[in-house]
């Protein structure tokens, strides 16, 4: 009885908005987390892309647990990947991909489409943003063949060894068994 | 600043090939944590210790003339019925070694109290350790008078002093409950207990063979055995006191024996103080059923359950082929001498599927993902809060002050990336040595720019209150947090701007750095409510402010 009592009370305040709290406003949705966006920076190799840029924003993606996170660890992403200041291709497709840092492992997002966008998921702690102009559209390749048009580390890339410099400049390195 | 380390390879350095502890040996009796052997001290922190007091419960006690510590039994309660808990000092073994530590009711965890939803039952509690307390019914949304927050509710009950709590229980759920008092000390140390809230409706959760409890829990070792807690405030402000011994229900090798195509409900609650698990059972189907305060919208199956300090998961299991299943802890860890991530993978306990099998039916019922249309139903009216815009908005920070020269220039140096979680003590020296003195947790209201317990924050009853929260990444050295709201409900409404379709009810969710969190809490309750993070060393650096509720219809007492 004290719980169908509780929702009774609660209930009358569910469909007004709060007497003492602002009137509700249209929401702005937050942005991705711009700490974690991957900043898409040109090769200078592909005619008409020399001024690209880009960016790679990722977000979790849905998980009932709020964090997606798989078995091993790893985080689980949605990446959507925003280009600009590139022309279209004379020929082929730009593609995007996702890849380890040691190239081992590589994922095609998708192609971008006529606004420079792409989109796909990633599930590996580090990784790489890269696109290339393909010869073709492929939704089954496993890999690039084009050259590289831009390319982006994520941020977790960015975790630096201390070994060596730094606070640690003055200890002896091999003395803790690095080279 | 120190590499982080897998649990088991922190107890192998415990066991043996430890680090040098440079002179923290016994200094103010304090003892530096356990480290990899190949990681350095930074320069100017070879023999540093916190500058606090170290604190062992019992000091000069002989652990052997204590009563040897007993593993939960459930309590099966009914509206009106008594419970009396003693808070003790107990003497408990782990790993072939006697500990003084805390218990309730001499019990680790303590008693399993099982109650009907709906019932209000008494516990009367007494404090015989040596320092003060309080128990907080965490989750349950209870008068505010039995809520145990020291200095908000109710004086804290000191030394050989009783405190009655009227515990009603108005959601079906699995709770729990710990001290609201150093709790960075006590419920490490044994003080936490489950509340298990059973609906009347038998069909509430699906079919299952059996129910059984996880407590989560890590504990903080070497090998003289538990490494001090600050007396005067607590140690690792910074990123809360990792354990680097993993407990399951306190037992260091927890075991389940499962028969084949058994179900086993799992009611999980993550006690550490600031571990956030990643509980894996390779080689069996998990259902993710429930979570704090009731079911999700949907099941689902799930591949592992990532646990904040404090939350709870109800999970579904299915043991389908003989053999020991594991239970792990499997994170991504982060070794920073060298700059990299390493898979970090504990065994917590093992399940052993042998003989003949279970009862088909139930197994069978396990393949079906349940569509709870009620709590669809009841989330519809809440769902349309996702598009207004927010009534308040947090944001998370940190402020650090008289930390040695050398710590604040390897922070400021290890900022080129900061994880959305830490899952491991990547820097323990460093953490260790950082008191709540030292460190200031911040929740900031944006539009006053109230901190803390400056925020000044009032409701009444009814009212459906939105909460915007972001984990400033760009702050000093920041870190995720599970937000815990006191005595009320919420729903994660979005995240990142994304709409959560599978709502439930929570009182603490994680809120990972670089995240915007939105929540809705209804204010249904009212008194005086605590909001903060539930690492305890956060709370106790600051992270926290309470508000109110006012029942118009009914003014406050006194």
């Amino acid at each position: 009885m004290i719980w169908i009592h509780l929702l009774g009370v609660a209930g009358a305040g569910f469909c007004s908005a709060p007497a003492a709290l602002p009137a509700a406003l249209p929401a702005l949705p937050p942005p991705p987390p711009e700490y974690y966006e991957v900043a898409l920076v040109s090769t200078g190799r592909v005619p008409g892309t020399r001024q690209a840029e880009g960016t790679g924003s990722v977000t979790f993606l849905p998980s009932p647990f709020g964090l997606a996170v798989g078995p091993d660890g790893s985080y689980r992403y949605e990446v959507r990947v925003q280009t600009e200041r590139m022309l279209p291709p004379e020929r082929g497709v730009y593609v995007a991909w996702v890849t380890t840092p040691d190239l081992d492992r590589v994922r095609r997002l998708s192609s971008l489409d006529a606004a420079g966008m792409a989109h796909g998921t990633v599930e590996w702690i580090q990784f790489l943003i890269v696109v290339t102009l393909e010869p073709s559209m492929n939704p089954e390749a496993q890999g690039w063949e084009g050259p590289v048009v831009m390319r982006g580390v994520s941020r977790s890339g960015m975790l630096h060894t201390m070994a060596g410099h730094g606070p640690f400049q003055v200890e002896n390195c091999g003395s803790f068994g690095f080279n | 600043m120190h590499i982080a380390l897998t649990a088991t390879l922190i107890l192998a350095a415990a066991q043996g090939g430890q680090h040098d502890m440079q002179g923290a040996d016994g200094k103010g009796g304090w003892r530096m944590p356990p480290m990899a052997p190949e990681m350095p001290t930074l320069p100017g922190l070879v023999g540093a210790v916190p500058p606090v007091g170290a604190f062992l419960p019992g000091e000069g006690l002989d652990a052997a003339k204590l009563p040897e510590a007993r593993p939960s039994s459930m309590v099966s309660m009914r509206n009106g019925d008594t419970l009396d808990i003693s808070v003790s000092l107990v003497r408990r073994e782990l790993r072939g070694k006697s500990y003084v530590m805390y218990g309730y009711n001499g019990q680790y965890p303590g008693p399993l109290i099982r109650a009907p939803q709906g019932a209000t039952v008494v516990v009367r509690v007494t404090n015989e350790i040596d320092l003060p307390t309080s128990v907080h019914w965490h989750g349950v949304r209870i008068d505010n008078r039995f809520d145990g927050v020291p200095g908000v509710t109710q004086a804290p009950i000191e030394v050989g002093e009783s405190f009655t709590y009227e515990v009603r229980v108005p959601d079906a759920g699995m709770f729990w409950y710990h001290p609201h008092s150093r709790e960075d000390v006590q419920q490490d140390l044994g003080l936490y207990g489950n509340l298990l809230v059973t609906s009347p409706d038998e069909d509430y959760y699906g079919p299952a063979h059996r129910e059984e409890v996880l407590v989560l829990d890590d504990l903080l070792m070497d090998e003289n055995g538990l490494i001090p807690w600050g007396r005067e405030s607590p140690t690792h402000a910074l990123m809360g006191r990792f354990g680097n011994v993993m407990l399951v229900n306190g037992q260091t090798d927890y075991q389940l024996d499962a028969r084949p195509g058994e179900v086993v409900r799992f009611y999980i609650t993550n006690v550490a103080n600031t571990r956030t698990f990643n509980l894996v059972i390779p080689g069996a189907r998990v259902k993710l059923v429930a979570s704090d305060i009731g079911r999700f919208e949907r099941e689902s199956w799930v591949e592992s359950v990532p646990i904040a300090p404090a939350e709870r998961y109800v999970i579904d299991v299915r043991f389908d082929e003989l053999g020991e299943v594991p239970l792990l802890n499997s994170v991504q860890a982060i070794n920073h001498f060298r700059g990299t991530f390493y898979s970090s993978v504990d065994t917590l306990g093992i399940a052993r599927v042998a003989g003949e099998p279970a009862d088909a039916q139930v197994s069978e019922a396990f393949e079906v993902l349940r569509q709870n249309a009620a709590v669809s139903t009841e989330m519809e009216a809440f769902r349309r809060h996702l598009g207004r815009a927010p009534d308040f908005e947090l944001e998370t920070s940190v402020r650090v002050t008289g930390l040695p020269l050398d710590i604040m220039r390897a922070m400021e140096v290890d900022t080129l990336y900061v994880p959305p979680v830490e899952w491991n003590d990547a820097m323990p020296m460093m953490n260790w040595l950082s008191t709540a003195d030292q460190v200031t947790w911040i929740l900031r209201d944006r539009a006053s720019g109230a901190e803390n317990g400056e925020i000044d924050w009032s409701f009444a009853v009814g009212d459906v209150v939105k909460i915007r929260i972001f984990n400033d990444p760009d702050a000093f050295h920041p870190m995720h947090h599970p937000i815990h709201v006191h005595g009320q409900r919420y729903l994660v409404l979005a995240r990142d701007g994304v709409p959560n379709e599978n709502l439930v009810w929570k009182d603490t969710a994680l809120l990972p750095v670089g995240s915007t969190m939105d929540i809705l809490v209804e204010m249904s309750n009212p008194g005086e409510w605590m909001f903060h993070c539930h690492i305890a060393e956060h709370l106790h650096a600051g992270m926290m402010f309470h508000f109110s509720v006012v029942d118009e219809e009914s003014p406050p007492r006194g």
